[in-house]
């Protein structure tokens, strides 16, 4: 006999991320979700990024890592509240996750929470976690053909960034390859190169996040003030 | 390497549709071809999983789901062969909406009790 089901196998996950998206509504809270490659940047990235932001909003950030706090312990001078999610052997982070790291904020404390992925272009691509926008993050030292080989994180992200542009001189990163395997995939995705150490690139990419925050805020009054 | 946990789902997931006492034979899933989950990982993350349990011996069943995509300037659909190469055939414009080719879905299961199911739901898309 058969079973007739056509059903999400992530239907649980995507539940929780509808939830957690509900949370974050009804506390005009923005969220953004890094996914990148081990040894990218992202912490480097957001430790400058909290460093520019924090004087002029509330920042909460969720960490994931297989193991150890050690991004926690570098990401927590710089931001009001920081979490460590240790996923053990999971090569991502799941709505579930991401929902128990949020018990751990007072969310009416918070304007934006940054959730910084397990390292990984692959698996965290798939699971909804609740966020407003998906940020992918490339490096040089990866090499120019990580557009071509992960299609499906750039067809998620919101924008896309390529950090560590001042090893460009020593490292064979060809930009404009990179650039026109990015455009293969999608036309009109948002390219932003930086050097999280040198510092070019961070007060565009801070930017972007200032106006994303913005947007989430006018939406949230917006709906607010809706007509009847 | 998620297939582990797309698997921990998969196995919750037929045990809430399967009447007790059933025996399960085949698992029909349907996998969008952008999901990157290795069809050899699944089979055997599988079959681990179900070992000793009363799921074991069942069958998984994958179907891969081409990718469909939809241009955003001139409507165009098309099926690209190429997952990191979506310009449109039609008007060269590189605007896709992937309108098929995510997600995993758990299509049905074969059953083997002797008495019928009424377990139908709908929703989700590969």
């Amino acid at each position: 006999m058969k079973v007739q089901v056509v059903e999400n196998v992530l239907k649980l996950n995507d539940e929780v991320a509808k939830w957690n998206r509900q949370m974050l509504a009804d506390h005009e809270v923005a969220c953004i979700d890094l996914i990148g490659s081990p040894g990218c940047g992202k912490t480097t990235m957001l430790e400058r990024t909290l460093q520019a932001l924090n004087d002029e909003m509330k920042i909460a950030v969720l960490t994931g890592d297989l193991a150890t706090t050690r991004d926690a312990e570098r990401l927590s001078p710089f931001a009001d509240q920081v979490t460590q999610i240790n996923t053990g052997k999971s090569c991502h982070l799941d709505a579930n996750q991401v929902r128990q790291g949020m018990e751990s904020f007072d969310l009416n404390e918070v304007d934006l929470l940054i959730v910084e992925n397990v390292g990984n272009l692959i698996c965290p691509v798939g699971f909804d976690l609740g966020q407003g926008a998906k940020v992918g993050m490339f490096s040089v030292t990866e090499g120019d053909d990580k557009p071509a080989k992960h299609p499906y994180v750039i067809l998620e992200s919101d924008i896309v960034l390529l950090n560590k542009t001042d090893l460009l001189p020593y490292v064979p990163f060809d930009l404009d390859r990179f650039r026109a395997d990015l455009g293969s995939v999608r036309g009109d995705v948002a390219l932003l190169a930086m050097s999280a150490i040198s510092g070019e690139g961070i007060a565009a990419w801070v930017d972007w996040l200032r106006e994303f925050v913005t947007g989430v805020v006018k939406a949230r009054l917006a709906a607010n003030c809706s007509p009847v | 390497m998620h297939e582990m946990s797309v698997v921990e789902s998969l196995v919750d997931q037929v045990r809430a549709h399967v009447p007790d006492g059933s025996e399960v034979i085949e698992i029909h899933l349907e996998v969008g071809a952008l999901e990157h989950l290795d069809a050899d990982i699944m089979q055997l993350a599988w079959e681990s999983y179900i070992l000793d349990s009363e799921l074991a011996g069942a069958a998984l069943i994958i179907e891969r789901v081409p990718m469909g995509v939809r241009c955003g300037v001139c409507g165009q659909d098309y099926e690209p062969e190429d997952m990191a190469c979506l310009i449109c055939p039609n008007c060269g414009d590189v605007r896709p909406e992937v309108y098929r080719g995510k997600g995993i879905v758990l299509q049905c299961i074969e059953i083997e009790d002797g008495r019928p199911s009424t377990a139908t739901m709908s929703e989700g898309k590969a």
